[in-house]
């Protein structure tokens, strides 16, 4: 039988690997920092597969066929598009995890959830920025867990605490015995595009953070779904974490650092769980 | 409300690098083959992001305007102005 071994978050956006190497010294090593203790703790958990969930940033989807969550079963996966990636992160492919991805797919419609499948995805900055300042293993496969964060509507939180259990179900039922990490990428308040950009609701944040301490999914569902309509549109990438909350079991929330960064315009936070037995 | 043929534009062009610097080289050239509303084309042609941001997603609007090669910083301030005109007509 498989074993969650780990779970963590992290924020990701464009500028973290565009302005990487001419951003202000103290505010490059602040964010260095928490992905660096991130990285460190994924290898102390020895991983050998990653869940990472996170969003689609137009790379794979489009409005004229946009799931709601879609599960890359692929033996690989392209890596990050985007130029500015490009830079950076210069892998072609990323390795995935076939039946590892099967078998989530599998165990999502056993238990009454239909999300699409992609035999290659695309990954985009969302999931590779926290690989490349992680720096994980390029040997460690990755099964993505994309989720709708950017175009309304979105599932509900309830239904990404769903995912996050089911995903723990998934690494639970299968029959290999791996070391399974999980990784939400994204958030925390970010707004990008709309009328508020660069806007940091560091008030939802900090609420974000405390309720995740808190460990109870119905006060982290009601908050969320009360406070996501009056904050920027990027927040809406928390689903990532409520995800692996969730797979977590919802407890053992340790925040490893939060930060506005509006250098890179986001509510920069990196975070691990104490995963429960 | 979503203009299906502006969001189809923007998510071509940030998927194809030629077709992006062709759009910057023969901006009508390219519109010509996207079923776009006559205002909204010349609303791109003029860079008009009060114009434009209604009707496509967020994060595509960003895209379009690096590849138009808008500064960060001139992109937020026309976007903080329609904050600012949203204000006053609800004054």
């Amino acid at each position: 039988m498989a074993d969650l071994v780990g779970a963590f978050a992290a924020s990701h956006g464009p500028i973290i690997a565009r302005d990487w190497d001419t951003m202000a010294t103290d505010h490059r090593e602040r964010l260095a920092a928490g992905f660096d203790e991130l990285g460190r703790r994924l290898k102390a958990c020895r991983p050998n597969l990653l869940v990472v969930i996170s969003p689609d940033h137009w790379v794979n989807f489009f409005i004229s066929n946009l799931p709601a969550v879609c599960i890359g079963i692929g033996e690989e996966h392209d890596g990050p598009p985007e130029p500015f990636m490009r830079k950076v992160f210069a892998r072609e492919r990323l390795k995935g995890h076939a039946a590892f991805g099967r078998h989530l797919l599998q165990t999502a419609l056993d238990g009454d959830f239909e999300p699409a499948l992609s035999h290659r995805l695309k990954l985009d900055h969302g999931t590779c920025i926290p690989l490349w300042r992680m720096a994980v293993d390029a040997e460690l496969p990755i099964v993505p867990l994309l989720i709708n964060d950017l175009e309304e509507p979105m599932p509900s939180i309830r239904r990404c605490l769903a995912w996050g259990r089911l995903l723990r179900q998934a690494i639970e039922s299968y029959r290999e015995p791996l070391r399974i990490a999980v990784l939400g990428t994204g958030g925390l308040s970010h707004s990008i595009g709309e009328p508020t950009m660069g806007w940091i609701d560091e008030e939802f944040d900090h609420a974000c953070i405390r309720h995740f301490a808190d460990g109870e999914d119905a006060r982290l569902a009601a908050f969320l779904t009360e406070a996501l309509p009056r904050t920027g549109n990027g927040a809406h990438e928390i689903r990532d974490w409520v995800v692996a909350h969730a797979a977590a079991g919802s407890k053992g929330f340790e925040l490893i650092d939060y930060f506005p960064s509006p250098q890179t315009l986001v509510g920069a936070g990196f975070a691990a769980w104490r995963v429960a037995a | 409300m979503t203009d299906y043929w502006v969001s189809k534009l923007f998510f071509d062009l940030q998927q194809d690098a030629k077709l992006a610097a062709e759009y910057r080289a023969d901006m009508p050239g390219v519109l010509a083959r996207y079923e776009i509303k006559p205002d909204v084309r010349q609303a791109l042609l003029e860079d008009d992001v009060g114009k434009i941001a209604p009707l496509v997603n967020a994060y595509l609007l960003r895209f379009y305007f690096q590849i138009r090669g808008m500064p960060q910083d001139e992109f937020i301030a026309r976007l903080h102005a329609l904050k600012a005109e949203k204000g006053k007509a609800h004054g």
